[in-house]
């Protein structure tokens, strides 16, 4: 018999997958990640790779250097359940493993005859190239550097990112028909307005490259470098003289990267000062653990308050600080500790607490600093035609969170040239068999990623590869981890016959007695209003917020009135009305 | 009203004597010690004389398990926390169980912190905490006569008495993380070398670990910057970390240890920490400090019972120095009383 497959642009079902396949949901590129996990397990390591492509245009890059937002809500980690599953190294095998590209690259689609500039060859700017040429549009990328990648090729080094990876998937961007012309600053070499009258629209996503100061007394001392400046002079092959004691100052990748960037250039004590602490950092634990491996000291709850030097530099003067309560941006309050100063001795400051955009004279709408203003759902800035997008609008941002802002950012400005939509995001639902997951596969422990060991091979020059990756081995027995959460149980009512049998072997609280089921003004589950009466029982509901795909329900089910519905987030081409992919 | 359930993380001479302190001042609320050692509270100061052969295990104890129940406190060992909810009150064990409290104390403890440079080589070497690790020292002196002693904590001095009283050859490495988390200067490093040489302990000033083999069941070759040594026994004592793992992304305000108030609060108004996992600012050091020693620990687990019942009752800190523990003060002179 045929599959059923249903798709879907209602905002409930939209709703239900924001809820219930939480690392979809994490990710700012939305990628499929259940199911490019699942194809990993069936050793389908092209088809994986795609899956992620499709929404992810660098997965051999972010396989590595991915922030994993998905991995702090996967269900793996939630408390009882023991720790995330390793979203991203699973992507990174994916990326190893596949037999070249596994199908022809997607488009592009005949012509459309119509240019569009993207300045700034980052992941925002790569990936609004990409989805604009596939899609039919003339697009030329503008880069001012030597290179296309942005921060990822000048911002992270080559220790974390190898740029043999770096240069494939930007190649096969390229491949698309991106016409890439480097070392041509947009804004110096050619101005905003010539760009506007060649092309029918520009994107301006130029990153953030300039450092911001700490804004302390003897931050001029020679020995103090910004950390952007820094990183660029390391993957520039020009690296800064740093002498042995180095502080870097900062709590981001980049101050991370300025560390063990320093200790291979030589530097005998390394040391990292946050004004919180080692749980506030959004670095990855991975990084701050092989950090702390290689020798570097993390120092917490420390705010510079001066450079200390006479015109030569001595070190740093900090004062201790007291965290409060995490505000609206994400970010932990901290208040200093008046009298707790402390000096500390050093040859080197490395100032990495941040960047921002370089402005740009565009003669559209700025702010008081002089950066253009643009609405960040519409990317629009005052000027027809200019739009902005990833780290240049909103400031330092994620690598994933650029890249899909710059997906979003491309389809915006294809439905304003063209008055169409070209892709759209649809809920796709296809009636499926119970997997071949265990129950025992619950309690596997997590794979960790290997490391290039004895340490002393990482400092045998500045491009070693610290990750080495997961073997295929590795990678599969990870992938048995995920709960395959794309997966809906659904149990109905018409036919079951309260037996409870399902909820006598339920893993936890996800099979319930509801007397009341909770909806919101589009229709979608939001809560239940539990019973334990039985005469106010109205249904026996799953809890796909808590249900752990274990399938043992659907076992010990006597009518069979439990069914499985796998339901993918996905992507499909807007005018065909078919799944893209 | 509510039945109270108090729940205390950790068995160790804090949590113990919180939970003796809950039972004693509310004896109608259920108390509860989750435990992830198994057996009763001992007396982890005494395990460098426990080495020596100079105290019996039985001599460690605080007191039986069966005084526990006397006491009315439900003692679960075995049993790992994993995770802390706060907002529903609940910790989550490791075997998937979830236990609900109306008041919390964390008293996990420390455990022996490794710097992250040497984890390669942590199956070589021997630490001392737990009994279990005292019975492994044991049965390696048994059998070996000498003792490469790394770091420089408060154990490690009292361990190289006992190796002393036992006879063995004792080298003992000094370097710049010797009393971390302190910051030490060339003088102190200097001075504590002095002492140890006195006492016939060989010293290794600022040397770095390069490597460590094992050679046979007996030998291992330690590779240092400058020489080389062959020793039977390799101990670690680089300090105690909180063992506050499973508190990540719980929501408490974390950094060595959980960040107190001086009433050992957390911020939130059920939850305490108290013994070797609270951190606290001191003005008079102007740093936060993680308190140590057995007497600071028991009297930390009495003072976060009482403020979990609703007192006020405020850390205490010595007068003349924090550092002060169990009569050795801490800062200048763990060596000073070698």
């Amino acid at each position: 018999m045929e599959k059923q497959v249903i798709y879907s642009t209602e905002p409930e079902d939209f709703y239900y997958m924001g809820v219930n396949v939480p690392c979809q949901a994490a990710c700012p590129a939305s990628t499929n990640i259940p199911a490019y996990i699942r194809a990993l397990y069936e050793e389908h390591y092209g088809r994986s790779y795609e899956i992620n492509h499709m929404a992810n245009i660098l997965p051999g890059v972010l396989g590595r250097i991915c922030s994993r937002p998905c991995e702090d809500k996967c269900r793996h980690g939630e408390t009882e359940l023991g720790h995330p599953v390793n979203i991203c190294h699973i992507k990174r095998a994916a990326a190893e493993l596949k037999q070249g590209i596994s199908r022809a690259a997607e488009g592009p689609l005949p012509s459309l005859g119509i240019k569009v500039a993207v300045v700034g060859s980052g992941p925002a700017g790569l990936a609004a190239a990409h989805d604009l040429s596939t899609i039919g549009f003339s697009v030329t990328l503008f880069e001012a550097l030597d290179k296309a990648g942005g921060m990822l090729r000048y911002g992270i080094p080559e220790f974390r990112l190898p740029r043999k990876v770096l240069d494939e998937e930007i190649e096969r961007i390229l491949e698309t028909g991106v016409v890439l012309r480097t070392r041509t600053r947009v804004g110096e070499d050619v101005a905003v307005g010539e760009l506007l009258k060649d092309f029918e629209a520009v994107l301006l996503a130029a990153g953030c490259y300039k450092s911001l100061a700490l804004k302390v007394p003897g931050e001029s001392l020679p020995g103090v470098y910004p950390g952007l400046e820094f990183m660029m002079s390391v993957c520039s092959e020009r690296p800064s003289v740093i002498g042995d004691r180095v502080l870097v100052i900062g709590a981001g990748f980049t101050a991370f990267d300025c560390a063990r960037s320093a200790l291979r250039l030589g530097a005998e004590d390394v040391t990292i000062c946050l004004r919180r602490t080692e749980e506030d950092l959004v670095v990855t634990k991975d990084e701050v653990l092989e950090t702390k491996k290689e020798g570097i000291n993390i120092q917490s709850l420390m705010l510079s308050r001066r450079v200390v030097g006479n015109g030569r530099l001595e070190g740093v003067e900090f004062v201790r600080t007291r965290p409060g309560d995490v505000g609206p941006d994400g970010k932990r309050a901290i208040t200093p500790i008046e009298g707790s100063e402390f000096m500390v001795p050093a040859d080197s400051v490395i100032v990495a607490t941040g960047q921002k955009p370089e402005p740009i004279e565009a003669g559209a709408q700025k702010d008081e600093q002089g950066l253009l203003v643009a609405d960040e759902r519409s990317f629009l800035t005052s000027r027809q035609g200019l739009y902005v997008a990833g780290d240049y609008l909103t400031g330092p941002s994620t690598v994933i969170e650029s890249v899909g802002m710059g997906r979003r950012a491309a389809e915006k400005i294809a439905r304003d040239l063209t008055g169409r939509a070209f892709r759209e995001k649809v809920v796709r639902m296809e009636e499926t068999q119970i997997t071949d997951r265990k129950r025992t596969w619950d309690y596997l422990p997590r794979q960790e990623m290997p490391t290039l060991q004895p340490l002393k091979e990482r400092f045998k020059g500045m491009n070693r590869e610290v990750e080495t990756g997961l073997t295929p081995e590795q990678a599969k027995e990870e992938s048995k981890r995920c709960y395959l959460c794309y997966l809906h149980y659904e149990i109905d009512m018409s036919r079951c016959i309260y037996c409870r049998y399902c909820i006598d072997v339920a893993p936890r609280d996800c099979i319930k007695l509801v007397k009341e089921i909770q909806t919101n003004d589009v229709g979608a589950v939001t809560g239940f209003v539990e019973t334990t009466r039985w005469r106010e029982v109205n249904a026996v509901v799953i809890d796909n917020s808590r249900c752990i795909r274990c399938g043992e329900c659907m076992r010990v089910c006597p009518v069979n009135c439990i069914s499985v519905t796998r339901v993918d987030l996905t992507e499909r081409w807007a005018a065909e009305g078919e799944s893209h992919g | 009203m509510a039945e109270e359930h108090f729940v205390i993380v950790g068995n160790g001479p804090a949590g113990h004597q919180a939970a003796v302190t809950l039972k004693e001042k509310a004896p109608d609320a259920y108390v509860s010690i989750i435990s992830r050692s198994r057996g009763s509270c001992y007396r982890p100061h005494l395990l460098p004389d426990f080495i020596a052969g100079e105290i019996s295990e039985d001599a460690l104890y605080v007191c039986p398990t069966d005084s526990y129940k006397e006491k009315g406190v439900k003692l679960r060992t075995g049993q790992r926390v994993v995770g802390l909810d706060l907002k529903e009150h609940s910790v989550a064990l490791d075997h998937k169980e979830i236990v609900r409290y109306t008041g919390l104390v964390i008293a996990a403890g420390g455990k022996p912190r490794i710097p992250e440079p040497l984890w390669i080589f942590q199956d070589l070497m021997l630490t001392l905490k737990t009994l279990e690790d005292a019975k492994a020292w044991r049965e390696k002196l048994s059998r070996m006569d000498s003792v490469l002693i790394m770091g420089g904590d408060l154990t490690s001095f009292a361990v190289t008495k006992s190796l002393l009283r036992l006879n063995k050859k004792v080298y003992f490495m000094l370097d710049k993380e010797a009393f971390w988390p302190l910051r030490c200067d060339k003088a102190m490093l200097e001075e504590a070398g002095h002492r140890l040489s006195q006492r016939g302990v060989e010293v290794l000033l600022d040397r770095r670990v390069k490597s460590i083999a094992r050679v046979s069941d007996t030998a291992c070759d330690v590779q240092l910057n400058g020489d080389r040594v062959r020793v039977g026994i390799i101990g670690a004592f680089f300090g105690l970390v909180p063992d506050i793992r499973f508190l990540v992304g719980s929501g408490l305000r974390i950094d060595r240890g959980i960040l107190v108030d001086e009433y050992l609060n957390t911020g939130y108004a059920s939850v305490f920490a108290t013994g070797d996992c609270a951190q606290i600012y001191h003005p008079e050091i102007r740093d936060y400090w993680v308190s140590i020693g057995h007497d600071n620990a028991v009297n930390l687990g009495r003072t976060a019972a009482l403020n979990l019942l609703g007192g006020r009752v405020m850390v205490e800190a010595a007068q003349e120095s924090i550092f002060e523990v169990q009569g050795i003060r801490v800062n200048t002179s763990w060596w000073m009383e070698f």
